[in-house]
């Protein structure tokens, strides 16, 4: 049941057009009895499809969070698999309700595509992937290496602005695709590999030995991941980036899929107005009192997702980071639910 | 009151508490309970066992802090102790932890160290499990392992292990405990003086 009139004095107050819309994305979901999401058409740890059918990934682990908090049900769900180009048209032509597709928040596409970005879920950034046998700890000591790199995207003028800055000498291998730069890395062709620290990970476990090689702590550009939505839907942009929030503030309390039923009883208040027993948080979104519970019941917090998709637990093995917790060395901080 | 090594094997419940009690410790947080793991006096494990790999495995990673590089900061909830370095970074190790009931959580200072520490069970200990030796020389088969770094004036330290397989878990008495690789390593970098943080999962 949705109350249209907290609704609408929500949309004004943020200063939203079109609060008036007769069909809002939550009804339309909620009428069709599933949510639509848009996905990468197939990336390691972020969104794979088996020879069954099923989906798993980390942006995919999001689409179901949603689902859970809207149907209490982390299966309904029509997955949309979408190339770079096609992902941000889809969304705004309405085959989409939402966008959760590895994608890098940026003014750029605010501006151009009519979309809004709901948060950031995954803070990736370009790395370097080195041979243990070179034995640098840091960025910092990649001086004179031979770099492997795809032309024509940022990574490129992102590598070398870097080694330029930090006066390093380097030699560019251009390889036009992932295959390629493996080859080329593994023929000893180049001596470092640089792309997107995701990306780099998933490259690793294509090596021969890929206990031979490391990727580097350090991270030089800014490359936040997060789910994207239409502008003209206040109440579903509230509802994605909540969902966001509250997997990590989940996390921050120690609540998880395992402990959910302890938090249910917990008398601790933060505790108690994440998982609904005490206020109504949901319902100005028109969620359910229980919405938090439900994802975190289905999908697990925070860590969860992450470790089981691209973390210790997974095959990529990709270290927290900066994706631990504000509090834990690393960025992500969500606002709290009071 | 000398009963350091009881810290590091299962002993009754009664007296550990009162020890946890005694030192201080914070609130308990429902965890796994591994505790069906028994200290193995003499045990020596291969080079094999000793070789930690992927999240455990000593690795340079990158850690925001307000702390001082040197600082050690041991996060029990995801098992790891880190070391901070310059520049957002710190080296971080694989740990074992405290059990159910034996979590704590603070601010310490390494007070001592030790190579190769000699382990004496204590009576209540002996007590219950008679078959112990009374003293066990510092070396190999010690559940103590390599090094020790003592925590301020509590009964817990920063130690090796001879059961390198209980890395990632939590099985200890409020220790924790490195590789002897890992644990020699960390010896050679920190001071007597060291600041120690111990951070505790939150409490539901």
């Amino acid at each position: 049941m949705l109350k249209m009139i907290p609704l609408l004095a929500l949309a004004a107050a943020v200063g939203f057009g079109g609060g008036a819309e007769a069909q809002t994305t939550l009804k339309a979901v909620q009428d069709r009895g599933a949510l639509i999401c848009g996905v990468n058409q197939g990336l390691e740890g972020f969104a794979i499809r088996d020879d069954k059918g099923q989906w798993s990934g980390f942006d995919v682990d999001f689409c179901r969070a949603l689902a859970a908090v809207i149907f209490n049900d982390p299966s309904k769900v029509q997955y949309v698999p979408l190339s770079n180009s096609e992902r941000f048209d889809a969304l705004k032509n309405k085959q989409i309700d939402v966008l959760s597709r590895n994608s890098t928040w940026t003014m750029g596409r605010e501006g151009d595509y009519a979309v809004v970005f709901a948060g950031t879920t995954y803070y990736d950034g370009q790395a370097f992937l080195v041979p243990k046998s070179r034995n640098v700890q840091s960025a910092l000591e990649l001086d004179g290496s031979k770099v492997c790199v795809q032309p024509g995207t940022t990574t490129e003028p992102n590598f070398t602005d870097f080694f330029e800055t930090n006066h390093m000498k380097y030699e560019t291998v251009h390889e036009a695709g992932v295959p390629e730069m493996i080859a080329a890395y593994q023929a000893g062709q180049c001596n470092v590999m640089t792309t997107d620290e995701s990306g780099l990970f998933a490259m690793r476990l294509q090596l021969a030995k890929p206990g031979d090689s490391m990727i580097l702590p350090d991270v030089i550009s800014k490359e936040p991941l997060g789910p994207v939505v239409r502008q003209d839907d206040v109440q579903w942009f509230n509802i994605v980036k909540w969902v966001n929030f509250a997997m990590i503030n989940a996390e921050e309390l120690g609540v998880s899929s395992k402990t959910i039923d302890d938090a249910l009883k917990s008398e601790k208040p933060s505790v108690k107005r994440l998982v609904g027993t005490e206020g109504d948080f949901g319902k100005p979104l028109g969620l359910t009192q229980d919405w938090a519970a439900r994802a975190i019941r289905a999908v697990g917090n925070y860590a969860e997702v992450f470790d089981r998709n691209v973390g210790a637990n997974s095959k990529l093995g990709i270290p927290r980071g900066l994706n631990e917790l504000w509090d834990n060395g690393g960025i992500q901080y969500a606002p709290p639910i009071r | 009151m000398k009963v350091r090594a009881s810290l590091l094997l299962r002993v009754a419940f009664g007296a550990v508490l009162a020890i946890v009690a005694g030192a201080g410790a914070g609130a308990q947080t429902p965890g796994q309970d591994e505790s069906n793991v028994v200290d193995q006096p003499g045990y020596q494990p291969t080079p094999e066992e000793e070789q930690l790999t992927g999240a455990f495995e000593k690795q340079e990673v990158f850690f925001r802090t307000s702390e001082a590089p040197g600082t050690v900061v041991i996060d029990t909830r995801s098992r790891f102790l880190y070391l901070v370095q310059p520049d957002n970074r710190a080296l971080r190790y694989g740990i074992g932890v405290g059990r159910d009931g034996f979590q704590w959580s603070g601010l310490q200072k390494i007070s001592r160290k030790q190579e190769w520490p000699d382990w004496r069970p204590p009576p209540e200990m002996i007590e219950r499990q008679p078959y112990l030796p009374r003293f066990m020389a510092g070396g190999p088969g010690n559940p103590l392992g390599a090094r020790a770094m003592y925590l301020g004036a509590t009964v817990y330290r920063i130690h090796g292990t001879n059961q390198p397989q209980t890395i990632g878990t939590a099985v200890s008495s409020g220790c924790f405990r490195l590789v002897n690789e890992d644990v020699i390593d960390l010896y050679g970098r920190v001071a007597v003086g060291t600041k120690v943080i111990i951070k505790q999962a939150v409490a539901l």
